[in-house]
């Protein structure tokens, strides 16, 4: 694990060396930020609070930028030769994709961290007295969307990865990446209008968005949800490993 | 260190390495000549626990490159041909990083020490991008010997350096293979020569020569040959008058001289001294000749069906 760590800290300190860390963190908070902008101004006085708001859009946006952190991670290392330092370190392949996964999860933790401020804006209205204007905000929703938006970035962060463990062109990792994505996000809406009941069912068991928008967003942690996102990293990781050790044998 | 048997890689049908075999001792400056494709990369990235070989073995610093293949890179520093950096770190975060994942012992003090060594202790906190690429060849360098490796591999290190650099990269090369064992690749003759102790010639996956420098030219000396520069109005008659000598079997021009053969255990230097001078000609040069490891090279890795030299390991 100590590799791993290294690994880790260095993709992570690698985000904010980069332009292209301020721009997604940039952007993210723009747009939610306009989102609960609008949403406040619709509810304030008049609705009870939704924190999950926000949250609930935030999935949609991970399908575009969780590409963007993970595109570089193999594919700019095979292009500029490092890769091979890195695999000629006493370093296990296994130890690199993990180190490089849970760097960039790192970041994406941190970025879906700064829309805790609008949770704060939410309970600062709403529970000191003097200032209240809408019923107290419901937390409980707030934390089983902000466990199941970690984790469903946390796949979409693995899926991305594998994508740039196949090609040395970002750019093409990233397209594939957002395409597998955004089918997967789709898979709801697929399943919905397949008439063959039992495939409908697969495509939906597989969807992202049915294992987050209709549990963790309204206030539901089941078990099923969490294995299938953790399920999706472990197999993503695995085979991001198997992909970089074909390397040795081509 | 290293010791490579009937080592095979094959990349689908194509044979990139045909049952080669060698060793490099500790305290020895192996260079790796060879055309490109000749399969250096190949052998090096075998050694550095890149890929495995298809068949065959390879042992460095006692361990199979295979088998205890995370051992073998503990022991190993390698700069591979395109220098392996990180653009938007410093150089020290570099080394750190690459120290770090090494577990090198009291870091600071190694990385400086490392930086001194290759000249960059000023340049410490500069962006590697910034960088000119002479500078990161050097960088390049550090990362592979801050470890303090027993087995370095260098694939073309002097690459793109000003001359004043190769000549203190080449100094901590021959310093650094005092203790260890050291493995360069270079296209470089006269960099083989002034610094391998021993030098493998490489060529479409095969060892077509292995020798010292020394003995390379030595055994590639032909017996008789002698260069002969004639000065003077000298023209074509210098040919007809060379090869008019007592013992001399064949004249052939080179340069701007003349080949001289002859006959085995036939000393033809007085005699073609008194026929060229005897004509009114002026002697310029009289020497034995000795191809330079240039022409070693060439030779060796020109001919397709070459005759096998002396010291040569051939695998079929």
């Amino acid at each position: 694990m100590r590799n791993v760590r290294i690994v880790a800290q260095r993709e992570l300190a690698q985000y904010f060396l980069s332009p292209i860390a301020y721009m997604v963190a940039f952007a993210i908070l723009l747009l939610t930020g306009f989102l609960f902008n609008s949403d406040l101004g619709q509810r304030a006085g008049r609705l009870p609070p939704d924190g999950t708001a926000v949250l609930g859009v935030f999935g949609f946006f991970t399908v575009f930028f969780a590409p963007l952190i993970t595109m570089r991670l193999f594919a700019e290392e095979a292009r500029e030769g490092t890769l091979e330092l890195m695999l000629t370190m006493p370093v296990r392949d296994g130890d690199v994709v993990l180190g490089k996964f849970l760097g960039a999860w790192a970041y994406y933790s941190i970025i879906l961290g700064l829309t805790l401020v609008y949770q704060v804006i939410w309970l600062s209205i709403t529970t000191f007295k003097a200032y209240q204007l809408s019923p107290e905000l419901d937390i409980g929703p707030v934390i089983s969307s902000y466990l199941g938006i970690w984790l469903f970035g946390g796949a979409a962060l693995a899926v991305g990865l594998l994508f740039s463990a196949i090609t040395e062109n970002q750019v093409v990792a990233g397209f594939l990446s957002i395409a597998t994505l955004f089918i997967l996000w789709l898979g709801d809406f697929a399943g919905l209008v397949v008439q063959n009941r039992v495939i409908a069912q697969v495509i939906r068991a597989l969807s992202l968005q049915a294992h987050y928008s209709t549990s963790f967003l309204i206030g539901v942690i089941r078990f099923e949800d969490v294995v299938f996102f953790i399920g999706l990293i472990v197999v993503m990781l695995f085979i991001t490993t198997r992909l970089l050790e074909s390397r040795r044998w081509r | 260190m290293i010791e490579v048997q009937n080592l095979t890689k094959r990349y689908g049908t194509f044979v990139a390495l045909d049952s080669i075999s060698f060793s490099a001792r500790q305290g020895e400056i192996l260079g790796f000549l060879g055309p490109n494709g000749a399969g250096k990369t190949t052998t090096m990235r075998i050694l550095t626990g890149y890929m495995p070989p298809t068949e065959g073995s390879a042992q460095v610093a006692g361990y199979d490159v295979f088998d205890d293949s995370l051992e073998v890179r503990r022991h190993v520093g390698y700069l591979p041909e395109t220098v392996p950096l990180y653009r938007d770190m410093t150089v020290r975060g570099y080394l750190d990083f690459l120290a770090r994942l090494r577990d090198v012992p009291q870091r600071k003090a190694r990385i400086d020490e490392v930086l001194a060594r290759v000249g960059m202790t000023d340049r410490a906190r500069s962006l590697i991008r910034s960088l000119s690429k002479g500078m990161r060849q050097r960088v390049g360098l550090a990362q592979a010997i801050v470890h303090n490796p027993d087995v370095l591999i260098l694939d073309e290190p002097t690459i793109g350096l000003d001359p004043h650099q190769v000549q203190d990269v080449r100094a901590l090369i021959r310093e650094l293979g005092q203790t260890r064992t050291v493995m360069i690749s270079t296209h470089i003759l006269s960099e083989a020569e002034q610094m391998c102790d021993r030098i493998v010639i490489i060529d479409r996956g095969r060892i077509v020569a292995e020798d010292t420098p020394e003995q390379l030219r030595a055994r590639l000396h032909r017996s008789g040959r002698l260069f002969v520069r004639v000065g003077g109005r000298a023209g074509q008659n210098a040919g007809q008058l060379l090869g008019g000598v007592p013992g001399v079997t064949g004249v052939e021009p080179h340069a701007d001289g003349y080949l001289i053969s002859a006959r085995p255990r036939t000393d033809v230097r007085a005699a073609l001294a008194a026929a060229v001078v005897g004509h009114g000609l002026e002697l310029l040069e009289l020497r034995p000749w000795a191809l330079t490891l240039e022409e070693i090279f060439l030779e060796v890795t020109t001919a397709l069906d070459h005759e096998p030299v002396a010291g040569e390991r051939r695998h079929a």
